[in-house]
């Protein structure tokens, strides 16, 4: 098993653990805390795929933007910010069938072929390149996508709507 | 050079996928409904960002093109997603869903 195997099969690990227990734990902070993790370990695997803009894509907006915004939301709608969570967590009947359905699921993967495939990485100039001149028409359709909704969230929040 | 084998990656992303669902499914906080969405979406992006780096040039260059305006669309989501939280909770005083039942906000 090589290197970046290991690397990677630790960071699966750590994004589904922090995935898992930012559903699972009763504080809305923690839980704003632990995806932030889970944000950071898949920012790291971007980065073993050889896709590093991504990567610091997936830092600057994901684990800086979208974090921060998502404490910002827990600040401005509670009194106590550190106030516990009625019901979360799961069963034990439901969580019993999670792991014996992630177990026969693990097995059947296993049984596949599984062709080791080199990756391949690209260079961020020709990304450029694909982004602005070939597939341009979708970040003109993003940012006015962006618009719309900024125009939407502004609608939303404003002063004196009944 | 890095190797990685496709089944891992695609168990990675569907236990993601998976993780997502269960949230969307059993959480009424608006916020955590939202955290959910986003793992469920982080997982669909991974795919993207992994059969990019197993395609040739010009289709993997554009599953990594897809990806960014993916990340830009869920940044958008989360954006009007809170607007609709502090919607929520400045009409109703609390963000759970299930008191959310009419459309009108």
């Amino acid at each position: 098993m090589s290197v970046e195997e290991l690397a990677f099969l630790a960071l699966a690990a750590v994004a589904v653990g922090t995935a898992l227990l930012s559903l699972l734990v009763r504080e809305l902070v923690h839980t704003i805390l632990w995806v932030s993790v889970f944000f950071v370990s898949l920012s790291a695997i971007y980065f073993l795929l050889s896709a590093p803009f991504l990567g610091v894509l997936q830092l600057g907006v994901y684990a800086g933007a979208v974090t921060i915004l998502l404490l910002f939301g827990v600040m401005v709608t509670r009194k106590r910010i550190f106030s516990k969570e009625v019901a979360t967590g799961i069963g034990p009947f439901p969580f019993a069938l999670a792991v014996v359905a992630m177990v026969i699921l693990a097995l059947a993967a296993a049984s596949l072929p599984q062709p080791v495939t080199v990756v391949r990485g690209y260079d961020v100039t020709l990304l450029s390149a694909q982004l602005f001149q070939v597939d341009g028409a979708w970040l003109v359709l993003l940012g006015c996508v962006m618009l719309s909704a900024l125009a939407g969230a502004i609608y939303l929040v404003r002063e004196g709507r009944e | 050079m890095t190797e990685l084998s496709v089944a891992s990656l695609l168990f990675l992303s569907g236990t993601l996928l998976a993780i997502g669902l269960f949230g969307i499914l059993t959480r009424r906080n608006f916020i955590l409904l939202l955290i959910a969405v986003e793992i469920a979406m982080n997982a669909a992006i991974l795919n993207f960002v992994y059969f990019a780096a197993f395609a040739g040039t010009s289709s993997g260059l554009s599953g990594q093109a897809i990806a960014v305006v993916l990340v830009g669309l869920a940044a958008t989501e989360i954006a009007v997603g809170l607007a609709i939280v502090l919607a929520l909770n400045r009409q109703r005083g609390s963000i759970n869903v299930g008191e959310a039942t009419t459309l009108k906000l």
